[in-house]
């Protein structure tokens, strides 16, 4: 059956799971043009891209692009009792400092941490020089408001954001997970830290399935919340944020990450050209055979609204 | 769509199989004709035959000519030279004509062939002319019945009658008829001789042909003698042993004259005397490649091989032609086991300074520098500096401890201290800058997986790329690296599962499994 936690490859392909190799060469190369990837990988034009077409984005306080700036950057969000600085062209979380109080030389994390101003100047430092950039570019900081995230995750989350990542194929929202902190993963949503990954139903918004490590878990490891009662509201709007994402983009094969603002209702955090293959596990579902599925029957020319529609209706 | 892609597929499978064609092919002729070997190290026998010859001149103008070998022989020469002081040497055809004028005391002349490529013939050769009805052999009346008796003894048993005839004469309890013709045992020369007279009785041309056996340090004046008798049906000469009647050259015979012609002709001098002596010297298979090329005619595709460039640059291109095996090698593990690794190439490098550095001592050093480095870059990111300046301090720091390891290394005769010199100082800052910032935003534990895997595919790489045979053959047979090109182009379009994938994706397949 399995070997030292190995499994054979026709019984992957059976269960429909999308290689990375794969994912490269036959999703990626054939859906998305290279051309259309600055707009998803410079956070500054996504924002402006979903603000135009109106969807609702964290509001952006400031952006700094130029070391001497950096020095000035309290003056920046003084109206502001917390935000968030991130790198314009980050990947995976990386470089993202969540601000939740300050002060002139102490700033406070949500893990409790607090940061001495200088730390937090080399952090900006470290994003304009391109630390966390793709290919290591030089970068701007965005100083963003921070996401009073909805009061119905707060047991599911230990520390950080919890987000909605939803994979949308030729426009239509095929998976869905939703990523939470936990202790292990030190507040960041990265599975392969220790997050937990949820699958989300796509027509319903509820959990299907739990895991961490690979493992499924019913409990949250930390809030021991359980996670099967998992629903997230606002569904439909999410699914008809995610649609517009490939109006938006032209990407054939993307991923769209939602937050839930307690005010301000389903805002798009980020897009992504090259989503990661985790969702597979979190929703104990293979990839492959959605996509072949949508390839194969869904219609083509619809509106984003039609396509969440038939979604809904018929997935 | 899916059509192109098949078409991509199709184009490079086409590619690889014409590059494995090609390949195969110049294999062969590289191992043929320019006598390449499949193993390291090969070396390649090269014989010096060298002619003595002295004599006493009468004071008449000298002329001295020595046979050439033909070239047609069962092997290669790679030089011939005479030494003749005070002599004019002119090379013709068949032979070296050495004139000069009048000398007094002994002269001394000497005639050296290099051969290489000994091998054994079978020894026919076609006759370009027909041979004419030997001369009958200058025998007494008793001594033609006797040898008469001998012929029909021959002619009586089965087979070959010059193999029947070779046994009879050699055999240790010789018959009746045989001891009566010949009643004392004979030299091979003369063996050889009465062989040739006793074919000439019955109408069958034969010759003798000399040379020399090679054996090293071998030193005679005699030549050695094989027997060559005409074939009517097939119209080619047949060459015997003499002792064991067995057909064909011996690998270690070298053919210097065929038929009655003397080797060395003397006028103008008396005593002549020519002294033999054989002298093996080993020479490196790449050293004679040279040479090969130009005997199989194929001097220009050799003067446009890298066997033609300067050592200097040899060594230089046999280091870069492993680079493709170890970039395959890099290829598989990340795309097909699925391997992660810090910067694509990253591992390969590391590979290539632990041949330099031997094994052990590398790893060990490359643990230091990269600890030591960590430890560094952990107190300079306390100072907040910009990322280039920071990542420029990284190179200098590990420029110091490259530099103090060495000196420490010679003091104390630490081999594995100064094995840091070799590796590469931007690779090991670039390790320890992407650790440092694992480390500072996933922990410990993130950034010593993603230095222990990127060192796991460095040491599989190097276990490849460090045996001796690969580098030999990867440099010896370079367009291995075409295959190599199209197999990591078909690499490239490699959609299945990787090997860690197998494992990742393992809870699917339980899942459904349960249902």
């Amino acid at each position: 059956m399995s070997f030292l936690g190995f499994v054979s490859p026709e019984k992957l392909r059976e269960a429909g799971v999308l290689s990375m190799n794969r994912r490269n060469y036959e999703v990626i190369a054939r859906h998305n043009r290279r051309r259309l990837y600055p707009l998803v990988d410079d956070k500054v034009k996504t924002k402006q891209l979903a603000n135009d077409i109106g969807l609702t984005t964290p509001h952006l306080i400031a952006s700094v692009s130029a070391q001497y700036e950096v020095k000035n950057f309290l003056n920046l969000v003084k109206n502001y009792k917390s935000f968030v600085i991130k790198p314009a062209h980050g990947s995976g979380g990386k470089g993202v400092l969540v601000i939740q109080s300050y002060t002139q030389n102490h700033f406070r994390l949500p893990s409790g941490r607090v940061l001495r101003y200088r730390e937090v100047y080399q952090h900006i430092s470290n994003i304009l020089s391109g630390l966390y950039s793709l290919g290591g570019r030089y970068d701007t900081a965005l100083f963003e408001e921070m996401v009073h995230f909805s009061d119905v995750f707060k047991n599911y989350s230990y520390q950080g954001i919890p987000d909605v990542r939803l994979i949308i194929y030729e426009g239509y929202p095929v998976l869905a997970m939703m990523r939470l902190a936990t202790k292990e993963s030190a507040g960041r949503a990265n599975l392969h830290q220790g997050a937990v990954g949820v699958g989300i139903d796509i027509k319903t918004g509820r959990a299907i399935s739990a895991v961490q490590h690979n493992k499924p878990v019913r409990f949250h490891p930390d809030t021991k919340a359980d996670l099967m009662q998992l629903s997230v509201p606002f569904w439909k709007e999410h699914l008809l944020i995610a649609a517009q994402g490939y109006e938006m983009t032209g990407l054939g094969y993307l991923g769209a990450d939602i937050v839930l603002d307690k005010n301000k209702g389903p805002m798009v955090l980020e897009l992504n050209a090259r989503p990661g293959l985790a969702i597979q596990i979190a929703n104990q579902c293979g990839l492959r055979s959605v996509l072949k599925r949508v390839e194969k029957d869904f219609p083509r020319g619809l509106s984003f609204k039609e396509r969440v529609e038939y979604v809904l209706s018929t997935y | 769509m899916k059509r192109r892609f098949l078409s991509v597929r199709f184009f490079l499978s086409l590619g690889l199989l014409f590059s494995v064609l090609f390949s195969a092919w110049s294999i062969y002729y590289k191992t043929q004709d320019w006598g390449f070997n499949l193993r390291p190290n090969q070396k390649i026998p090269v014989w010096t035959i060298e002619s003595h010859l002295t004599f006493q001149p009468t004071g008449k103008p000298v002329e001295v000519s020595f046979a050439r070998p033909d070239g047609t022989g069962n092997y290669k020469i790679l030089d011939e030279t005479v030494i003749a002081k005070g002599y004019e040497i002119k090379k013709e055809k068949n032979k070296f004509v050495i004139k000069g004028k009048d000398k007094k005391k002994q002269q001394n002349i000497y005639y050296r062939i290099l051969v290489y490529d000994t091998m054994k013939s079978k020894g026919k050769t076609k006759a370009v002319n027909k041979p004419e009805k030997p001369a009958l052999p200058s025998f007494s009346d008793d001594d033609v019945i006797l040898a008469k008796e001998v012929l029909l003894k021959a002619k009586e048993e089965k087979g070959d009658i010059v193999q029947n005839l070779i046994r009879l004469l050699n055999d240790s309890e010789p018959n009746e008829a045989v001891l009566a013709f010949s009643p004392e045992r004979k030299s091979t020369l003369e063996t050889a001789q009465i062989i040739v007279d006793l074919l000439a009785l019955e109408g069958i041309p034969a010759r003798l042909i000399r040379g020399i056996v090679l054996a090293e340090g071998k030193k005679t004046s005699k030549t050695d003698v094989l027997l060559e008798a005409y074939q009517a049906e097939s119209k080619r000469w047949l060459t015997y042993h003499v002792r064991t009647g067995e057909y064909g050259i011996p690998e270690s015979f070298i053919v210097l004259r065929r038929g009655d012609d003397s080797l060395v002709d003397v006028v103008g001098g008396v005593d002549s005397q020519t002294k033999y002596s054989v002298l093996k010297s080993l020479n490196s298979s790449f050293g004679m490649a040279k040479y090969r090329a130009q005997s199989a005619e194929q001097k220009q595709l050799f003067a446009y091989s890298i066997y033609s460039l300067p050592i200097a640059e040899q060594n230089a291109l046999k280091w870069l032609m492993i680079f493709p095996l170890a970039i395959l090698i890099v290829v598989l593990l990340r795309n097909v086991v699925g391997l992660k690794t810090m910067g694509t190439f990253t591992p390969m490098l590391i590979s290539m300074a632990l041949i330099e550095t031997g094994f052990w001592p590398g790893l060990t050093a490359f643990v230091i520098v990269t600890g030591i480095g960590l430890i560094i870059r952990a107190v300079l990111s306390r100072l907040n500096l910009l990322l280039v300046p920071r990542i420029s301090a990284v190179v200098i720091f590990v420029i110091f401890i490259i530099q103090m390891c060495t000196i420490i290394g010679y003091r104390f005769d630490f081999k594995v201290a100064s094995a840091v010199l070799f590796f590469p100082i931007i690779i090991l800052a670039w390790i320890i800058e992407r650790a440092s910032i694992i480390w500072e935003e996933e922990g410990l534990k993130s950034a010593l997986n993603e230095v222990f895997s990127s060192v796991l595919v460095a040491v599989i790489t190097y276990f490849v790329i460090v045996n001796p045979t690969v580098q030999h053959i990867m440099f010896a047979f370079n367009e291995l690296n075409l295959v190599i090109l199209f197999i990591v182009m078909l690499l490239g379009t490699y959609t299945g599962y990787r090997l860690t994938e197998l494992k990742r994706f393992a809870p699917l397949v339980r899942h459904k499994d349960k249902k």
